[in-house]
């Protein structure tokens, strides 16, 4: 029988990159194919000839082994393709069935009217074969992210598709809805559809995939069976060399307090809520992790103690000091290093070449600056400095920082951060979008600060990051900690229940107690507030 | 296309690397650019004339078209030769044997009007294009340079019968002079720097309506109080001459003094040095092109708007003081629009200080070369001011010759532009376009 999908010696070529090179990928009817690689290995532009969206400069697309040949999506949805994007593409005000049929509604008198009741009746129908569990009346905007992604997937039935290509579908979700979606998965898969999905999770693709798919710099690494491989096996095969999976955290004594926070309040641009009383405090010499789902108060948390946030309510102490009526630029000269989460927007001027970007932040202290003048020979010695210790490509400080890839945008501001001898590292997600053999190396240097006596709080979606390098960890939801966990023996199911803010029974969970304990420790601990205060 | 990056500058890159400051890449092509912007302005200008002189009356065609015998009013070589010529004092000797004018000298008065225009448009050229480098649309450099020009008249007069006649006399006053301009047009470019910082009112609603406040209000205290007696303008009194920029080597009647543009140029030097060089212009710079960065940076937003906008003023001020003390002798409510061509030409320039230098002597040999039209042709003033704006126009819009350049096949990129490396967001939207439009 032929495969659902052949893709037949692809090539793509753009000017002066080739995407793809020469991949060959067959999919069986019926199975989930996970497509693995770093990002830049060409798994998107892969997807995109298969949906129409590029042609291939060599090559063909086959399905059920007739050869196709897509000038644009559209033909591709005819053939039965349907694709389901990282972002959803929903209309938030509308009812779940109104998105499923938009574009495609049943209509009656000769087109002219919407037969909202035959269109409806299809979506519940759709939903009752694959035993979604979707209110077909909710509006959207109503409806959780798991729900919203399984509306892509109705919406893309709903089109006829045999075989659904899902971009990263985890990304956004809670551990529990992953488990939902593989179970979405089977349902699929059991009445004869074909899945793909683009991953560069490890774990993902070894419990939800039959086969997987390795690619690595455009070039088709290899077609494993899910159950015939290991993690440490696929790591390979995506890096080209071995890597070492967990991180090597030693334990250590903290020392002196370097931040805590007590009764916080942050509102977000809206003026909504995002922070409300949150309390904790952070020693030298001691991971803080914070776990959750993407938008939870993390970022506005950060800001707040970083200074670009007023504070709505509550109080941020460093190094024994309050930090209110302190600006951004106090809060650098006193060694605060932040690596913000939005690179291209924060981290690094777009247009500014290496050298000129190395010294942000930096810009009005020695060795720079010298009486209000720029030293840029220095500042380039210390942008190649950076260059060299952090693998950053190009290693050119000439380079402008648009012209780096996200990895080495990622890398080169990590460094830039952890060489600034900073008393406390505020690190918002540091390696996302960096490949798995750079996050080893950022990892183990972050971990050497640690061991030199720096305090680090560390905000990640990456579950296994924030686990493996906190020495305590927190889990934020809506703005307020649902749990502080050791995750040394924590599930990750329990910080999946935390996500959602729900409360596991479990002793390993100080959820309720941590807060009240902040708050004394600030408020009413004479001897160890006393030394701070003088020192 | 990244990796092509590094290995390009192989062996030569220690050349290059001496070079690179100078004539970087993109120097050089807004120059190229530059040139033939002008060159296709003069032609689209030549047809223009053509077309006039053909509808125009007159009694003896000035041009006949070879070959068709057709005769024009208006000569279009010669309209050209005599902007361009005139502009520098006619060192090309026209229908005469021999290229170079034998009698030409260098300080005539006609290169001498031209430098005056240009040393004026250095300083509000470099107004606008400070605040520019900052993000900030200044539009109220004139605004500022009648204020300046205003603080300059006044203190100079103010201030002269404290001070012996004569040179030493005269240095004393210009520098006070200037500094009074500097001050004034400070004061008035902080303002709407502080209503952006601190209240939020957009910079280019308030500095034009700045522009009407400092005109009006200089009008009327001159009016009111500090006309000169007798006069029948609405001016001030003379300043001494004395304290006046001396002409040294071109006519008096030129208003042109050589150490005024040698002092704009020393600015530009230092705006340049100011910009690129030192932590103030980092930060100016910074959030000029990213306001987001220049905040992680430690850069405190309000305070660079409040600077920027003040040194703005204050070079727009000085802009006033030069065009007292060396051209008009004395604040009168005729003030040319220097503020508003600055604009202009800190576009021409890139808001690049060392661009200010060309664009405004772009502009100075524009107007030297328009009177000089006027003098010796019978095309009307209007004409030449068609043919002006022209230049302006078609230099002042280089992205439209690189485009032109792009599908003549010159330069790298093909008409399809780079290649994204992220294509993710833009795949979504075309997918769904797609998707929707099948209905």
């Amino acid at each position: 029988m032929n495969p659902a999908v052949h893709l037949d010696g692809i090539t793509k070529r753009f000017p002066g990159v080739v995407a793809n090179d020469d991949v060959d990928l067959a999919v069986e009817r019926g199975s989930v194919h996970a497509l693995l690689g770093e990002n830049g290995a060409g798994k998107t532009t892969l997807m995109n000839v298969l949906y129409g969206l590029y042609e291939p400069t060599e090559g063909t697309v086959r399905l059920d082994g007739e050869p196709q040949s897509f000038d644009s999506p559209r033909d591709a949805i005819d053939a039965g393709i349907g694709m389901i994007h990282q972002h959803f593409m929903l209309v938030d005000p509308m009812t779940v069935w109104e998105n499923v049929v938009l574009g495609n509604e049943p209509t009656t008198w000769g087109g002219l009217r919407v037969d909202k009741e035959a269109a409806r009746e299809a979506v519940v129908e759709l939903s009752e074969r694959y035993g979604f569990d979707v209110d077909p009346d909710a509006a959207i905007a109503d409806v959780s992210v798991g729900e919203q992604q399984r509306v892509e997937i109705l919406k893309a039935l709903y089109r006829g598709a045999d075989v659904l290509i899902m971009d990263e579908p985890t990304a956004v979700l809670t551990p529990q809805e992953v488990e939902e979606l593989y179970g979405v998965f089977e349902e699929l898969t059991e009445q004869g559809k074909t899945i793909i999905f683009i991953s560069h999770k490890l774990g993902e693709a070894l419990s939800a995939a039959d086969d997987i798919t390795v690619l690595r710099d455009g070039v088709n690494v290899g077609t494993v069976a899910a159950e015939d491989v290991t993690r440490e096996d696929l790591a390979e095969m995506m890096v080209g060399r071995e890597v070492l999976m967990e991180p090597a955290t030693t334990p250590q004594e903290a020392g002196d307090r370097v931040l805590s926070v007590s009764g916080l309040d942050v509102d977000d641009d809206r003026g909504v809520r995002a922070v409300s009383d949150l309390s904790f405090e952070l020693r030298a010499g001691e991971v803080f992790g914070i776990a959750g789902v993407d938008g939870n108060g993390q970022s506005q948390l950060v800001e707040a103690i970083t200074g670009l946030r007023e504070l709505a309510d509550g109080e941020i102490h460093y190094l024994g000091e309050s930090l209110s009526g302190t600006t951004r630029r106090d809060r650098i000269d006193r060694g605060m290093a932040f690596i913000p989460e939005d690179r291209q927007e924060r981290g690094l001027v777009m247009s500014y070449d290496l050298t000129e970007n190395a010294i942000l932040g930096s810009q009005h202290d020695q060795p720079f600056a010298r009486g209000g003048r720029l030293d840029w020979s220095a500042s380039r010695d210390h942008a190649e400095s950076v260059i060299e210790q952090y693998d950053v490509r190009p290693p050119d400080a000439a380079a402008e920082a648009e012209a780096l890839s996200g990895g080495n945008q990622q890398k080169f501001i990590v460094g830039r951060e952890f060489e600034r001898d900073p008393d406390l590292v505020v690190a918002m997600h540091p390696t996302r979008g960096v490949d798995i053999g750079s996050t080893e190396f950022l990892h183990d240097r972050l971990l050497e600060l640690r061991a030199e006596g720096k305090a680090v709080l560390l905000v990640s979606s990456k579950l296994d990051e924030v686990q493996g390098l906190s020495d305590r960890l927190a889990v934020i939801h809506e703005g307020e900690f649902s749990g502080v966990v050791d995750p040394a023996t924590v599930t990750e199911e329990e910080i999946g229940l935390l996500m959602a803010g729900e409360t596991p029974d479990d002793d390993s969970v100080e959820a309720a107690s941590l807060h009240e304990e902040a708050t004394d420790q600030i408020a009413g601990d004479p001897t160890a507030d006393g030394d701070e205060v003088d020192a | 296309m990244s990796d092509a990056g590094p290995d390009a500058g192989g062996t030569p890159s220690v050349v290059s690397r001496l070079i690179a400051p100078f004539v970087d890449r993109s120097v050089a092509e807004r120059l190229v650019i530059s040139v033939a912007a002008i060159l296709l302005s003069i032609a689209v200008g030549f047809v223009i004339v053509l077309i006039s002189g053909r509808i125009a009356q007159c009694s003896t065609a000035a041009w006949t078209m070879p070959l068709t015998g057709i005769g024009f009013c208006y000569d279009p070589i010669q309209v050209y030769v005599v902007l361009f010529n005139g502009a520098f004092g006619n060192p090309i000797a026209v229908g005469e044997p021999g290229l170079f004018n034998p009698n030409w000298t260098p300080f005539n008065l006609s290169l001498g009007l031209t430098l005056s225009e240009t040393t004026l448009l250095i300083f509000t050229g470099l107004s606008v294009a400070v605040a520019f480098r900052a993000g900030l649309f200044n539009i109220g450099t004139q605004g500022q340079l009648v204020v300046g020009a205003l603080a300059t008249a006044l203190t100079v007069i103010a201030a002269a019968p404290l001070l012996p006649e004569g040179p030493v006399g005269g240095a004393v006053l210009i520098v006070l002079g200037t500094a009074a301009g500097a001050v004034g047009g400070g004061f008035w470019g902080a303002i709407p720097g502080a209503l952006k910082a601190y209240a939020d009112a957009n910079e280019v609603i308030t500095t034009i309506m700045l522009n009407f406040v400092a005109a009006n209000v200089a009008y009327v205290l001159v009016l009111e109080v500090f006309r000169a007696e007798g006069s029948s303008v609405v001016a001030t009194q003379y300043v001494p001459e004395y304290a006046q920029f001396l002409p040294w080597f071109f006519p008096q009647s030129a208003d042109f003094a050589v150490v005024a543009l040698l002092v704009g140029i020393a600015f530009i030097g230092a705006l340049y040095y100011l910009i690129e060089h030192t932590s103030f212009g980092y930060d100016v710079r910074t959030s000029g092109v990213q306001a987001a960065a220049a905040e992680y940076g430690g850069v405190n937003a309000k305070l660079t708007t409040v600077r920027a906008m003040t040194l703005s003023g204050a070079l727009g001020g000085i802009g006033g003081s030069v065009w007292v003390l060396m051209s008009e002798g004395r604040w009168m409510a005729s003030i040319p629009s220097l503020g508003f061509d600055g604009i202009t030409v800190s576009i021409l320039a890139g808001n690049n200080p060392i661009g200010v230098l060309p664009a405004a002597f772009l502009f100075g040999i524009l107007k030297g070369g328009a009177l000089e039209i006027g003098f010796r042709t019978d095309v009307p003033t209007e004409l030449v001011g068609v043919l002006r704006g022209l230049i302006i126009l078609f230099v002042a819009m280089p992205e439209f010759f690189r485009m032109i350049g792009k599908y003549a096949g010159i330069g790298a990129g093909g008409p399809g532009g780079g290649v994204r490396t992220d294509p993710d967001e833009t795949d979504g939207a075309v997918g769904t376009d797609g998707g929707e439009a099948d209905a």
